[in-house]
């Protein structure tokens, strides 16, 4: 993955840069809106992330001059404003993701390869069964059988296990689910979404030899390809 | 051009308006009482002279010019006070008859028309006189008229009178603006006085109440209300600020300890410095469970505000419980009542309810029952969130609300403090109210919310012997 990083904050700066080299990301960096614009406009990249207060050009002028140029190159946003406007102001202007700081390197990492996903497979027709191994959802009868055998899921169950197919192969986290299934940008105390994940785990790989739900420790959840 | 101070304040300004406004009115109204009073005698006085100069001129034409100077000479002999005046004249102005020894110079060339004339006495003195003046025939020429001097003299007084009152009248009007200027500006130099104080720092002040509930007691009580609130809020802030700083500082000295231990191992193990991100990350999430609180009490959510469906929230946020009070044997029991629908922040109500979930299903033990419930009476929503566990004292309500607080029981749990303190923040910007109850035994927590006012549910505008279908 070609990532360009703009943010003027150093530390963050580096370390955002040091965690993405370690994933084997290559990555630019730009400290101040000008450059970044710059080389979002002149290089190809496979995602941005674009710190929302940056000097020169501010991050969401940015993305409004990118988008305005017809640049779709995924963004995720870093802001230190965290509310549901903020997200919306930020979303609004062309942003894909937007993620508050502080926040954990696994989080951006996970964010940004579900950026990356979404941008390659957005061409694709949207297809109306999603498969991963031998589970397969069937979007319109609102079926999922795994190696042929039907399982029966809550509606919530559903559209969680529904929200794991379309990142199959990456690691998602509990904040990533409880945004995309529960539209909730709030970290609820207890990690509800944990039991969640149990319950659907043991729903479809209870009697398989071969488990697919995989609990990525510290991080969230994948579930394999 | 800087006004003298008196003449700047706004009950002098007003009161020359309406001293203008007065000198107007009592003009028109002395003009009024001058018009039908002094007016009406002016109009009688001409009356008389016409129907006297009329009936002359009847004796004229019957009885020729002598006849008419025999009419004049016994009509003067008659008039015992003097108080008529007639004169016929030729036209060289020579008397033909009548009181008035020549014709007045001032009434050459004048017919047919009112005039006012002083004629000399006697004796000297001037008389005032009223008369018409007509041709009669060739050459002759009538004055009839009547001695105005009680009229002018009446008009003279009435002259007077109308200025000293006019005169008297601004006088007072300005002399009471003036006075109700000076007092106005006493109280509010009082008040000024007052808020000056509190800029300077002393917060202790408050503005002065006469006890006469005007508007200037009422704007006092305002500013002292305000006072109270701002002072509380004072006080909370400070309350918020000691108890960030003693609540931090636990975690942040523990971490440092930490720290210290591995930075100075031979070998630093993972675990520890795993653990130090995650006591890094809890204190994080507790500044920003403070951030957010304070953003809620700040009102900045207002602005979003939308529509909020009630009982699609409740069952939502149930739903995200359900599974882990199943996990721990608690029953979950969503009760919704009616479908009610709030002017609020989604997002910020499901936190709220979220929050109160947490605590529910935290501090239940195994095989108890958290019951939510969502009803309306009236105009209020009311979610209580019910639960088997230990329970609040009643003398711990109150406190529990405030941020930081956590009970003996509470500390072997983790958490933060701060979750009652967001549910009351959400609570009181929705203009809501929160109350802590007894669910003999455990805990029940109320959110009073003003519902808003849309037409019935159609699940209860349905006849009752309609089949509902299977959901």
């Amino acid at each position: 993955m070609r990532i360009l990083v703009i943010e003027d904050d150093k530390d963050v700066a580096s370390f955002i840069r040091n965690g993405l080299v370690q994933a084997g990301c290559n990555v630019d960096h730009a400290d101040n809106g000008k450059d970044g614009l710059f080389l979002a406009t002149t290089e190809s990249y496979d995602a941005l992330v674009v710190d929302r207060m940056l000097p020169g050009v501010d991050g969401l002028t940015l993305i409004r001059t990118l988008r305005a140029s017809e640049n779709s190159t995924p963004v995720l946003i870093l802001s230190a404003l965290g509310e549901v406007d903020d997200r919306v102001k930020g979303l609004k202007a062309g942003g894909d993701d937007y993620l508050v700081k502080p926040f954990a390197f696994s989080e951006l990492l996970a964010r940004l390869e579900a950026l990356e996903r979404r941008a390659k497979s957005g061409t694709e027709a949207t297809s109306t069964v999603l498969r991963a191994a031998d589970l397969e959802m069937d979007l319109l009868r609102r079926e999922v059988r795994r190696n042929g055998e039907p399982i029966d899921l809550q509606p919530r169950e559903f559209q969680l296990l529904e929200f794991l197919l379309r990142h199959a192969g990456q690691v998602v986290t509990r904040t990533m689910l409880l945004e995309g299934v529960w539209d909730y940008h709030f970290d609820p105390q207890t990690n509800v979404i944990d039991v969640h994940i149990s319950r659907l785990r043991s729903k479809i790989d209870r009697g398989f030899d071969r488990p697919l739900l995989h609990t990525v420790r510290g991080v969230g959840y994948r579930l394999d390809g | 051009m800087r006004l003298p101070k008196l003449l700047r304040t706004s009950v002098l300004q007003l009161t020359l308006v309406y001293m203008a406004l007065f000198g107007v009115s009592v003009v028109a109204l002395f003009g009024f009482i001058y018009w039908s009073t002094l007016g009406y005698l002016e109009r009688q006085t001409n009356e008389t002279i016409q129907v006297e100069i009329d009936g002359l001129f009847e004796q004229y034409e019957r009885r020729n010019l002598q006849g008419l100077a025999d009419i004049i000479a016994e009509r003067v002999q008659r008039d015992d006070e003097n108080r008529s005046v007639y004169l016929l004249a030729d036209t060289f102005g020579r008397p033909l008859a009548g009181n008035v020894r020549s014709w007045p110079r001032e009434l050459d060339n004048l017919t047919d028309q009112w005039i006012d004339f002083v004629k000399p006495d006697e004796n000297g003195a001037q008389t005032p006189v009223r008369a018409g003046v007509v041709r009669i025939g060739p050459g002759l020429r009538l004055l009839v008229g009547r001695d105005i001097r009680e009229l002018a003299q009446i008009r003279q007084v009435f002259k007077r009178a109308s200025i000293y009152g006019l005169t008297l009248t601004m006088g007072l009007a300005l002399l009471g603006g003036v006075l109700m200027a000076l007092s106005a500006r006493r109280r509010l130099a009082e008040l000024n006085r007052t808020t000056r104080r509190i800029m300077a720092g002393d917060l202790s002040q408050r503005a002065p109440i006469k006890g006469t509930r005007d508007e200037h007691d009422e704007l006092a009580t305002n500013i002292n209300a305000m006072l109270d609130q701002i002072e509380g809020l004072l006080a909370g802030m400070r309350h918020v600020g000691d108890s960030v700083a003693h609540d931090l500082r636990g975690p942040l000295t523990r971490l440092r300890n930490r720290l210290e231990t591995v930075a100075t191992a031979a070998h630093p193990r993972r675990e520890d410095i795993a653990e130090c991100v995650e006591q890094v990350e809890h204190v994080l999430d507790t500044f920003n469970a403070l951030l957010r609180i304070a953003r809620v009490e700040s009102g900045a959510h207002r602005s979003a505000f939308a529509g909020v469906d009630l009982e699609r929230t409740v069952r939502d946020v149930c739903e995200l419980y359900q599974a882990a009070a199943d996990d721990r044997q608690i029953a979950l029991v969503c009760d919704v009542r009616a479908a009610v629908e709030v002017f609020g922040d989604r997002e910020l109500l499901a936190q709220a309810l979220t929050n109160l979930l947490d605590n529910a299903v935290k501090y239940t033990p195994a095989g108890g029952k958290v019951t939510v419930t969502l009803e309306r009476t009236d105009d209020t929503a009311r979610i209580h969130v019910a639960d088997s566990g230990p329970g609040v004292p009643a003398a711990d309500r109150e406190r529990v609300l405030q941020r930081f607080t956590r009970l003996d029981q509470a500390r072997s749990q983790p958490g933060n403090g701060l979750g009652l303190a967001l549910v009351k923040a959400v609570a009181l910007q929705h203009h809501g109210r929160l109350a802590l109850g007894d669910n003999a035994p455990g805990l029940i927590v109320t959110i009073e919310i003003p519902a808003l006012v849309r037409a019935p549910a159609p699940l209860s505008s349905l006849p009752a012997a309609m089949p509902r279908t299977a959901g």
